[in-house]
């Protein structure tokens, strides 16, 4: 690492908060990981914030305001390592689900044609600025965010989990939901959620990221058995269809 | 039951910065106090590997450039490039790491022995030929005339420089080639044919070793072949993605051969059709 | 003269055993029997380091307790038989022998057998409510022993017409598949042939990746070593199952991969089971269970693939 005592800044834009929430709840890590690092500057968690630059700097949730842009643009300046926290900030998550052109129509029809929007299209981090590394998840794992910091403090490279939720999946004694004609985005999706949602029956929906080399045409011939195009889509579009990841693997 | 995971401990006894990237490590058995000898009384077979590293940070197979004669240590160059190198870079003398093996095959021994050698390598490659090198001065007698040819990236990456300077006064030629020009530099630029001319030896009575990335293929047509080295007598090191070590994991394999157990030095023949 | 024991005997047999034993009944369980002795994530190694400089504390994974398996049918029979001896050649493997030896392995059988396939203990099926059992060992002997007033010992003809039994699910396609694996050779033969073979292209486009095939062979063995340092400076190294079909699986430092498409690595799944297991080991590394079949989500059957390969290679060398 490059200090003996790094200095990170844990910054959100538009989001839910709920993957700070989920290092909140690290509770008692927390205040080990306060014996290796310094955090200087913290909304969510402390009262007092310090300046950069900063060794390490944490971004939860989507740029979408002018102001939120030239904030992250500004941190990826003052910082070594910049780190993206959650769907929000790695694939824009639930606030990029909906394209520029719908928000207009709706802005229109719910606020009438009067309203100036602050918001300019939702996006990941990295739409404007290098990522060095994305902690995954809607909400993030903690144990995950837990490994990504191990893994800077003990000057390594952040590692992504090159297998699908599937092993995951299995190893949590779960049913193929696929095999039970039930949409599933798992084997596409990177695992390190220890599938999580499919046990707890709800589909896969990808929000840990598309796997390296995903075969998504293949899963979409899967999906068209039992599921209609748009509801596909609503599947895709959830976390991945404005994400370079997706786009770069869905047709061969 | 023997572990076969269960690594050794060594202690770094001496460290050496080759480059702005490479350093080389010197370690000893902390118990006992000496390495063991193989059938051969060598510490390893040049060629062979060993797994360095520690726990919580990993393994990475270092083939050791030291004499296979001396027991008291091992040597490694390492590069900066993983979890695993820039941990061992992050140390002192004195400092416990951990090693498990040799393992491997190492450069067929017997076979070469009376021969003429063409020793071809590049980049990190070089520390097996070191080895080998080393292995030649030591019963010198028994080999015949003997080439290395080393290709690094620039003048500053050229390992060994003192090893290389000091194997001149045992006959052994050694050619050193950059990848493009450079500065200052007036030695041969890139594994080219004119370095053929420079090369004397009997090709019926000679072996090729190799080890290393990048232009060995350019050197294999440009110089092995013009010089009449038969693939049945060219030994190449491989690189492959190795955990295990003892043919268990699976990684390394190509074709029918694990690099890990079969290897990591095949007859180029024996490799060249593989599919991966 | 032959032991046998009725199922009710059977459950109070069974209920001695989780008296004394750990017990795992492995009829339902989603991942193969292998995860008992091999498990997708083992912390194999942790040391506590003084300080950093120090290998200081190494600690060995520690030996569980004696457990039983119990419901291991014919196929898994004879992959615990094929795994052993794949763990055991050419160096034998610690973590999978620590575990493999504190178990007692029952079978639940509902076909004729002439010897013991594997395992410790053997229930065979020979009628209504009623099983033989095979029991060859020390250990097995000793527990039957112990519990020997739940067996009854009976001549060997009154079985004989005692004898039918129902075709389990899947049954017909195993039957098959063990007819195909019987001449080992020749699967070598033409799955080796069949590198270029257009059906490779097909699967690749039908391949998830996903890996799932991998996870519930119960012969594939492929595994990683991941170490940790943790927030508490505990260091550990762990092995993890690992799959062929991943792109990461033979990706070295620097980011060159050895089977850079799905292609590749599938057809290097095949190869490893089909011919360098046949090279190595003298026989294929699938012992027809169907699992990988019946668990993937892209409805890939290797017997399939198998039998095309086969079709086209005997076409291919009649012609020569």
């Amino acid at each position: 690492m490059i200090n003996n005592k790094p200095r990170i800044a844990i910054y959100d834009f538009t989001d839910c908060e709920g993957c700070e929430t989920k290092l909140v709840s690290l509770r008692e890590k927390l205040l080990l990981l306060e014996k290796k690092v310094d955090i200087v500057n913290w909304r969510l968690g402390q009262e007092y914030f310090e300046a950069g630059p900063y060794d390490i700097t944490i971004i939860e949730g989507a740029p979408i305001t002018r102001h939120e842009v030239d904030l992250l643009k500004e941190l990826r300046e003052n910082s070594k390592i910049l780190i993206a926290l959650g769907a929000c900030a790695a694939l824009g998550g639930i606030p990029a689900i909906m394209p520029e052109k719908d928000r207009k129509y709706w802005y229109e029809k719910i606020y009438t044609s009067q309203y100036a929007p602050r918001g300019i299209d939702a996006v990941p981090l990295s739409a404007y600025v290098k990522v060095d590394f994305s902690i995954h998840g809607c909400p993030i794992d903690e144990n995950e965010a837990v490994r990504a910091v191990e893994e800077l403090l003990a000057g390594k490279t952040p590692s992504y989990r090159g297998y699908s939720v599937c092993f995951e999946c299995k190893q949590a004694g779960n049913p193929c939901r696929l095999l039970e004609n039930k949409p599933c985005l798992g084997p596409i999706t990177q695992g390190g959620c220890g599938a999580i949602c499919v046990s707890g029956g709800s589909p896969c929906y990808g929000c840990f990221g598309i796997r390296d080399e995903a075969n998504i045409p293949a899963l979409r011939k899967i999906l068209e058995k039992f599921a209609d195009e748009k509801e596909i889509e609503r599947y895709f579009s959830m976390f991945h269809s404005r994400t370079e990841d997706f786009n770069k693997n869905k047709e061969k | 039951m023997d572990n076969i995971y269960l690594p050794q401990k060594v202690k770094i006894t001496k460290i050496d910065e080759q480059s702005s990237t490479v350093k080389l490590f010197r370690f000893s058995p902390i118990e006992p106090s000496a390495f063991k000898k193989n059938d051969n009384d060598l510490v390893f077979n040049p060629g062979q590997f060993v797994l360095v590293g520690e726990i919580g940070y990993g393994e990475a197979p270092f083939g050791p450039l030291s004499s296979p004669y001396e027991a008291e240590y091992m040597e490694i160059a390492v590069r900066k490039a993983g979890a695993v190198t820039n941990y061992l870079h992050s140390l002192k003398n004195g400092d416990e790491i951990t090693m498990r093996g040799p393992y491997g095959n190492g450069f067929p021994l017997d076979f070469i022995q009376g021969k003429d050698m063409v020793m071809i390598t590049g980049g990190c490659g070089i520390p097996p030929i070191a080895a080998l090198v080393e292995y030649v001065i030591k019963n010198r007698e028994k080999f015949g005339r003997i080439y290395v040819l080393y290709g690094a990236r620039t003048p500053d990456e050229i390992l060994l420089k003192e090893k290389i300077e000091e194997w001149k006064n045992f006959g052994i030629k050694s050619i050193i080639t950059i990848d493009k020009p450079a500065p200052g530099w007036t030695g041969p630029v890139g594994f080219v044919s004119d370095l053929v001319k420079e090369i004397e030896i009997d090709e019926a009575n000679a072996v090729a070793t190799m080890c290393g990335p990048g232009p060995m293929m350019d050197a294999l047509e440009k110089i092995l072949r013009p010089l009449g080295i038969s693939d049945r007598r060219i030994f190449v090191s491989m690189e492959r993605k190795m955990q295990c070590g003892v043919g268990k994991c699976q990684h390394c394999v190509t074709g029918d051969k694990y690099v890990c157990m079969d290897g990591p030095v095949f007859y180029y023949d024996e490799i060249e059709k593989n599919h991966d | 003269m032959m032991l046998v024991i009725n199922d009710k005997n059977l459950e109070v047999f069974i209920e001695k055993l989780k008296e004394k034993f750990d017990f795992f009944d492995i009829r339902n369980d989603k991942l193969p029997f292998k995860k008992y002795f091999f498990p997708p994530v083992q912390e194999i190694f942790t040391r506590n380091p003084l300080s950093k400089s120090k290998t200081s504390d190494l600690k060995t994974a520690k030996t569980p307790a004696k457990f039983v398996l119990f419901g291991l049918n014919l196929p898994q029979l004879e992959a615990l038989t094929q795994l052993d001896e794949i763990m055991q050649k050419p160096n034998e493997d610690f973590f999978y022998f620590q575990n493999r030896k504190q178990s007692i392995v029952i079978g639940l059988i509902d076909v004729e057998i002439d010897a013991m396939p594997g395992g410790d203990i053997i229930f065979q099926k020979i009628g209504e409510g009623k099983y033989k059992v095979w029991a060859e060992n020390a250990k097995s002997k000793q527990i039957i022993k112990e519990n020997k007033v739940f067996f009854e010992e009976i001549e060997d003809e009154e079985i004989e017409s005692a004898r039918s039994f129902e075709l389990s699910e899947g049954a017909e396609w195993s039957k098959t598949m063990r007819e195909l694996l019987a001449d080992s050779e020749n699967l070598a033969n033409a799955v080796a042939w069949s590198h270029g073979h257009k059906i490779w292209d097909e699967l690749a486009e039908k391949c998830l990746g996903c890996g799932i095939c991998t996870y519930v062979c119960p012969l594939c063995h492929c595994f990683s070593i991941e170490d940790r340092v943790g927030l508490d400076d505990k260091c550990s190294r762990c092995r993890k199952w690992d799959s062929c079909v991943l792109p990461s699986f033979s990706r070295i430092a620097g980011g060159h991969s050895f089977r850079p498409t799905i292609k590749e690595r599938y057809y290097n799944w095949f190869y490893h089971k089909f011919v360098r297991a046949y090279r190595e080991f003298g026989k294929s590394q699938c012992v027809g269970c169907g699992a990988c079949k019946k668990n993937c989500p892209a409805g890939i059957d290797i017997q399939e693939i198998l039998k095309t390969i086969l079709e086209d290679y005997k076409k291919v060398m009649s012609d020569v």
